[in-house]
């Protein structure tokens, strides 16, 4: 995989290419981007022929093992890969071991075993043991295994287990790489874990960066378990990780971030040079019937929060687009009304819909960004950006409020109504 | 045709000599639709996770939804606002409703049925609703489907009681006057009257010839399959095929598994409708010409064929058996991924028919069809009988 810096911004965000792949040999992907999340090796809700209504190009492709490890047997009997087995062959596809974002349980560690949480449970897996699959699977990208699902919460001792464990897995890795014939086309990228204490965190970079010569670049982890809590990171202390960890990784390796972050952490982590993100974003808000709708354009005021909630019966005769002037099929050719009909009935259609327009849009919002970081104005967008998604947060917690106002009042109602009952109980 | 005859127009270009199949083009205000045709049921304003384009890409030209379902949610309020079915759903082509009636059969214990009406209650809340002629026609109108059905009171087919099925037959032609008087657009949708009678001859031949004096530009054959022994089910259609006339289309209703669609075409039908190719893509069953496949079965598991080896859709281009082994009842997108492979398998056996209709070559197309979906050699008795009666001859 050939990486190109073409456009560095004022800060540390850059525009940049990834082409050279192996398989899709015409294939370049612009950075800073998002791969869309795949499960059981599909883009989540979307058939190929209907990814094709979204996206013309080849696009990167997020493969968690965790959540296609059943597809080991096909794709050995097929022997060209998991994009091939999966349909989805005219794509590049970057494998890691688990979908950050997926809450697991914590613990469960063996000295050189890393739990990965499939549907049908647990199952503990060696660096050797995941670059066998590798090996069959063939991805384009192949991040490194890692204790990395842990969060900035944990104490040194779990940190430092984490951060040892991960140094020796990656040394396996890279000896398996470089003496793998299947694995040739394949880039290796060494994930960042410790994340939450500064010098087990900077360990584990110089470590990752002895083997510099044979990695294309690094994935920061380490920084959530999947629960909402651990992705509720004020944004200054994101901004302070971030911000190490740039200084400390050099500018020509491929920077890769993972977890399922919010608009506004994507906007700081571009700033400090990331390149790759973890698309589980939007999948999330599909799986919850919202729909991102940013407003680009820093010069227009947009009357409308930047994240519909489509189940709402607000939008029950809404006849408008998701997002007016929006290019993408589910806005050219359907309404919130029907949306919020598809999602009321409990229908399929409603997160194919909302997937095509979230993965749509998701995608403008770094097409937006390398636009502004090529013509210099990177730092207005950012701004623009995380203005609306905190004007969203906020009236959330507000509307959380009201709803907790809410269930007061209920309280209170049941209380009376037991007393009611009890006075008819003594009357009579 | 009477004075309704813009809103379908039907013109038979190709009529087996054998056989009562027949090919034609049945016009209709959003589209002009090949017969025979089967009509995918799109229930709730969707077609189980398919976009309509492509549904518009397998070639489907006229589908279904349901009355009953859509007059609740999103309810006609909202219907009426947007513009009707079409523009709600954003279909271009053509679209037929049910009357609702059937839902006496599936939710009966919540029904109750008068001369008036049918009285439900709403399964989404406790609400009582009544159903009568006037009230279905008016949903109907408000959901703007090319074809829409009379309210015909409907008995399990399997039943017994003489008397009831009698008063069920004579009912739905009551019913259907009080429908045509009610229909507020003559000129863009078409009612079909229901053929009732269940299984007695007598009482079918009566439903069928009253409705045939009727001004309606096509007729459904109601009241079967329903359960009922396929030996009892095939003579049934063949009965209202015969009565019913040459110059209007004929739609038997719930039919849709292979063999059915192949027979009941010799027999002389030009529509069907039924959910079977997405319902058993959902439990991961795909159907081929050799029959059914349950893709969940370990023997799949590193089959690298796809369903089918020359079918043309989108899945047996892009997936294998393997892969779809992986994902079926797990992923959404196997479902999607068979329901296309399903509907695209309906809509090739009807295009084969058409053509076969028009070169002249039906009763031989019949004849390779049926050897190779039984083709160990077990061919049902109904089936042997109910073609023979149309001059096929399997064993010739």
């Amino acid at each position: 995989m050939r990486f190109v810096i073409k456009h560095a911004g004022y800060g540390s965000e850059r525009v940049s290419t990834l082409s050279g792949f192996g398989k899709v040999k015409t294939a370049s992907i612009e950075t800073p981007t998002a791969a869309l999340l795949t499960q059981g090796g599909s883009v989540v809700h979307l058939t190929v022929d209907v990814l094709a209504k979204v996206f013309s190009n080849p696009q990167l492709l997020w493969v968690p093992l965790s959540n296609s490890a059943r597809l080991e047997a096909g794709v050995r009997a097929q022997g060209e890969g998991v994009a091939k087995f999966s349909g989805l062959q005219n794509h590049i596809t970057c494998a890691t071991l688990q979908n950050v974002s997926e809450i697991t349980p914590s613990g469960h560690f063996e000295t050189n075993l890393v739990p990965m949480w499939t549907k049908n449970g647990k199952k503990m897996i060696s660096a050797d043991k995941y670059m066998d699959i590798m090996e069959i699977y063939k991805p384009d990208i192949l991040l490194a295994i890692a204790d990395d699902h842990i969060t900035l919460k944990e104490g040194n001792k779990r940190v430092s287990k984490a951060v040892e464990r991960s140094c020796s897995l990656l040394d396996t890795c890279v000896n398996r790489y470089l003496n793998s014939t299947q694995l040739k086309d394949c880039s290796l990228i060494g994930v960042i874990t410790g994340t939450g204490i500064k010098e087990k965190c900077e360990h584990c970079i110089k470590h990752i960066l002895k083997h510099k010569e044979h990695l294309s670049g690094v994935a920061l982890s380490g920084m959530t378990d999947g629960s909402e809590e651990s992705l509720r990171i004020p944004i200054d202390k994101f901004e302070e990780i971030l911000k190490r960890i740039c200084e400390s990784v050099p500018s020509d390796l491929v920077k890769f971030i993972e977890g399922c972050w919010s608009p506004d952490i994507i906007m700081k982590a571009i700033q400090y040079g990331w390149d790759v993100f973890d698309g589980s974003y939007p999948t999330k808000l599909t799986n919850a019937g919202y729909a991102l709708k940013l407003n680009f354009d820093s010069h227009r005021i947009s009357d409308e929060l930047c994240i519909l909630d489509l189940n709402n019966d607000r939008y029950k005769e809404d006849f408008r687009a998701v997002l007016e002037g929006c290019e993408c099929l589910a806005c050219r050719k359907h309404t919130r009304a029907y949306i919020q009909h598809l999602l009321n009935t409990k229908e399929m259609l409603s997160t194919v819909l909302l997937s095509i327009h979230n993965l749509h849009h998701f995608d403008q919002m770094f097409v937006h960004a390398r636009r502004h970081i090529a013509s210099g104005t990177f730092e207005v967008y950012k701004e623009h950006i995380i203005k609306q998604y905190e004007t969203y947060k906020q009236q959330v917690l507000i509307e959380n409020d009201i709803g907790k106002d809410c269930e007061s009042v209920k309280t209170t109602k049941k209380i009376r109504v037991s007393d009611d009952i009890t006075e008819n109980v003594v009357s009579a | 045709m009477g004075s309704k005859s813009h809103a379908l127009l039907f013109h038979v270009h190709a009529e087996c000599k054998t056989t009562r199949a027949r090919a034609g083009l049945m016009k209709l205000p959003h589209y002009t639709v090949k017969t025979p045709v089967f009509m995918p049921v799109g229930t709730q304003g969707t077609m189980k996770g398919l976009l309509p384009e492509q549904l518009e890409e397998l070639d489907c030209e006229i589908i279904l939804g349901n009355t009953y379902h859509l007059g609740n949610r999103p309810g006609t309020k909202v219907l009426e606002k947007v513009g009707g079915l079409h523009k709600f759903m954003s279909w271009n082509r053509a679209l037929l409703t049910d009357s609702g009636g059937f839902q006496m059969v599936s939710l009966l214990k919540l029904a109750e049925i008068t001369e008036e009406g049918v009285k439900f209650k709403s399964p989404y809340d406790d609400s009582e609703i009544m159903l009568t002629p006037e009230k279905s026609i008016e949903i109907q109108n408000c959901i703007g489907a090319d074809i829409i059905m009379q309210l015909d009171d409907v008995v399990q087919t399997t039943f017994q009681n003489y008397d009831r099925i009698k008063e069920a037959t004579e009912r739905t032609s009551r019913w259907l006057d009080r429908c045509l008087k009610a229909h507020k657009r003559p000129s863009e949708q078409s009612i079909f009257p229901i053929v009732q009678g269940l299984l007695n001859s007598e009482l079918r031949e009566k439903s069928a010839n009253d409705h045939l004096t009727k001004d309606v530009n096509g007729f459904a054959i109601g009241g079967l399959s329903g359960g009922e022994s396929k030996d009892l089910f095939w003579p049934m259609v063949s009965l209202s095929t015969s009565i019913l006339d040459k110059n209007r289309p004929r739609y038997l209703m719930g039919v849709g598994l292979a063999i059915d669609l192949v027979v009941c075409v010799a027999l002389g039908v030009d529509m069907f409708d039924c959910v079977l190719p997405t319902r058993t893509a959902r439990f991961g069953c795909a159907l081929t010409k050799r029959g059914q496949l349950n893709l969940k079965q370990k023997k799949y598991e590193a089959d690298l064929n796809p369903i089918e080896n020359d079918c043309p859709c989108s899945t047996c281009k892009n997936y294998t058996r393997a892969y779809l082994h992986c994902i079926v009842t797990v992923e959404t997108v196997a479902c999607h991924l068979i329901s296309v492979h399903n509907i695209a398998y309906q809509m090739h056996l009807m295009q084969a028919m058409r053509e076969n209709i028009e070169k002249g070559t039906f009763p031989q197309f019949v004849k390779n069809f049926v050897n190779e979906i039984y083709s160990d050699g077990n061919i049902p008795t109904w089936v042997t009988d109910s073609l023979n009666s149309v001059g096929i001859h399997l064993s010739e």
